[in-house]
C-alpha cells in the first residue's frame, strides 16, 4: 500500500467521518453518480518493525503473514529490529511476511525486542510487565514514571533486557540468537 | 424447555445464516461464532464460515478480508452494539450527549462501519434489551443503518436481535421494525424496555428453541468450540446445563 488513496465501500453516514479529514465522500469517475468513501494514504516517515530474523542484505521475516508488509511498503524510512540476523534468508524463512531490503533502510540486532509485548513463536507478552504498563497509563504521572524506569532511565537495550526481560526466558532465545 | 439468553441469542443468529453463503463474525464474539457452527452443523452444511482469530478462517492477515468484504463477496456479518436505535444506527464508540466530552469510550471499530456497507446482510445483535441500549438516536453513529440512494453500498441491516426480540430492518423506511417477539414476553414487555415505538402489532411469536437446536448447540459445538480452541473457556462455561457440562 502507500498508494495515493484507495476508496473504501462504507462510512457514510458515520460520526466517524466527520472527525476525519484524510477520508472525504467523492463521485465514482467512471459512471459519474456513485458515491463513495475515498481514504487517502497513511504514508509514515518512519515505521519501525520488530522480527524474528532478518539478514544482512536487509531481508526480513517475521515468520507468518502479518500486516507490517503493507507498513513497511507505506512508510518513507523502515528502521528494523531482529531476534536473530542470519548471513541469508532460507527460502522457507522468507515465506509468510516478507519484507524485501528494498523496503528496509536499516536493521539491528535485539533479542527480546518486542519486550513486553511478545514475539510470535518464540515468546509470549510479559503479563505482569503489562498490567503494569496499563496501571501506568491512569494518568501522566505514573506514566511518566514508567518512563523514567523503563525508558529514559536505562543505558541501552542490553540493560533492559538485563533488568526487565524476566530472567528464566533468556538462556535458550539467547542461545538462538548466537 | 430451558436454556439460557446466551444459547436463545446463537440459536436465534444461526437461523439467519443460509446454506452457501459465506458468513462471518469478527473478534470478541463468542455468540456469533456459536452461531456460525450451529447453522453450518444444522442447516447450512455449505456455508463458508470466517471467524476472525480462530481456525475458522481461511485468511491469515486482514487485508484479503477487506476486499472480500469490498468486492460484495460477505452474505452475513454479525455485529453487536453498546447502542441500537430505531434507524438501524450502531454506536461501538462513546457514550454521552456531547461528543467531544464523552461519558464513557469504547474500543470503537473501523471494521463494522465498513461491513455494515460491504456485507449483503449484518444482524446487529444485543446481549440486553433495555431502553439504555435500545435507543431513539444513538449518541455516536458507528455505521448507520441507512443511506442516500447515490452511495454505493453491497448490503444493509437485515436484522436487529435481542434476548427478547427480534426487529427486522424495513429499507424503505429505514427504520427497525418489531418482527417477533421471545416466547415468555409480551408486546407490551417489549415496548416497557424499548427506547423506541415498537408499534401496536399484532406481532408473532418467535419460535422458541427447538430440542436439536439446543442439543447440537449444547453438545456438538459446544465439544467444537473446546477442541478448535474457539473461545473454548466461553463454550465450557456459557453452553449447556450442569450435565452437558460434566461430559
Amino acid at each position: 500500500m502507500g498508494v495515493p488513496y484507495v476508496p473504501i465501500v462504507g462510512l457514510v453516514g458515520t460520526d466517524l467521518l466527520k472527525r476525519r479529514d484524510d477520508m472525504v465522500i467523492a463521485v465514482d469517475p467512471f459512471d459519474g453518480r456513485t458515491k463513495s468513501v475515498v481514504a487517502k494514504a497513511l504514508r509514515p516517515d518512519v515505521a519501525i518493525i520488530h522480527a524474528q530474523v532478518a539478514d544482512r542484505h536487509g531481508n526480513v521475516s517475521c515468520g507468518y503473514d502479518a500486516e507490517v508488509v503493507i507498513l513497511a511498503e507505506a512508510s518513507k524510512h523502515v528502521i528494523v529490529t531482529a531476534e536473530r540476523i542470519v548471513d541469508r534468508l532460507t527460502e522457507k524463512e522468507a515465506a509468510g511476511a516478507f519484507i524485501p531490503s528494498i523496503h528496509v533502510d536499516a536493521v539491528a540486532h535485539a533479542p527480546f525486542g518486542a519486550h513486553p509485548a511478545g514475539c510470535f513463536g518464540l515468546y509470549g507478552p510479559d503479563k505482569i510487565h503489562m498490567r503494569q504498563y496499563v496501571a501506568a497509563s491512569k494518568d501522566d504521572a505514573s506514566f511518566a514514571e514508567y518512563l523514567q524506569t523503563y525508558v529514559h532511565g536505562v543505558r541501552d537495550h542490553d540493560d533492559y533486557v538485563e533488568r526487565f526481560v524476566p530472567r528464566d526466558w533468556r538462556q535458550p532465545v539467547r542461545a538462538i540468537g548466537q | 424447555m430451558e436454556y439460557s439468553e446466551t444459547e436463545l441469542l446463537a440459536i436465534l443468529l444461526s437461523r439467519e445464516v443460509r446454506d452457501g453463503e459465506i458468513s462471518a463474525c469478527g473478534a470478541l464474539s463468542q455468540i456469533p461464532a456459536a452461531g456460525l457452527l450451529l447453522a453450518q452443523a444444522l442447516h447450512a452444511p455449505n456455508a463458508e464460515l470466517i471467524i476472525l482469530n480462530s481456525v475458522f478462517n481461511p485468511f491469515h492477515t486482514s487485508k484479503p478480508f477487506h476486499f472480500l468484504a469490498q468486492r460484495g463477496e460477505l452474505g452475513l456479518f454479525f455485529v453487536s452494539g453498546v447502542q441500537i436505535d430505531r434507524h438501524g444506527n450502531y454506536n461501538l464508540h462513546q457514550l454521552g450527549p456531547d461528543p467531544e466530552h464523552p461519558t464513557i469510550r469504547f474500543p470503537g471499530g473501523y471494521g463494522g462501519g465498513m461491513i455494515y456497507y460491504a456485507a449483503r446482510r449484518t444482524v446487529v445483535f444485543r446481549t440486553e434489551h433495555t431502553r439504555r441500549s435500545l435507543v431513539e438516536k444513538v449518541d455516536y453513529i458507528s455505521a448507520a443503518g441507512g443511506t442516500p440512494p447515490d452511495v454505493l453500498r453491497h448490503g444493509h441491516p437485515s436484522k436487529a436481535v435481542t434476548p427478547k426480540a427480534n426487529f427486522r430492518f424495513d429499507r424503505d423506511a429505514g427504520l427497525l421494525r418489531l418482527d417477533s417477539v421471545h416466547p415468555a414476553y409480551t408486546l407490551d414487555d417489549i415496548r416497557e424496555c424499548t427506547g423506541f415505538d415498537v408499534g401496536t402489532g399484532p406481532v408473532s411469536t418467535t419460535p422458541a428453541p427447538t430440542t436439536e437446536e439446543l442439543a447440537v448447540l449444547r453438545q456438538v459445538i459446544r465439544r467444537k468450540m473446546i477442541d478448535t480452541g474457539t473461545y473454548a473457556e466461553w463454550a465450557r462455561k456459557s453452553l449447556g446445563d450442569e450435565a452437558t457440562r460434566a461430559a
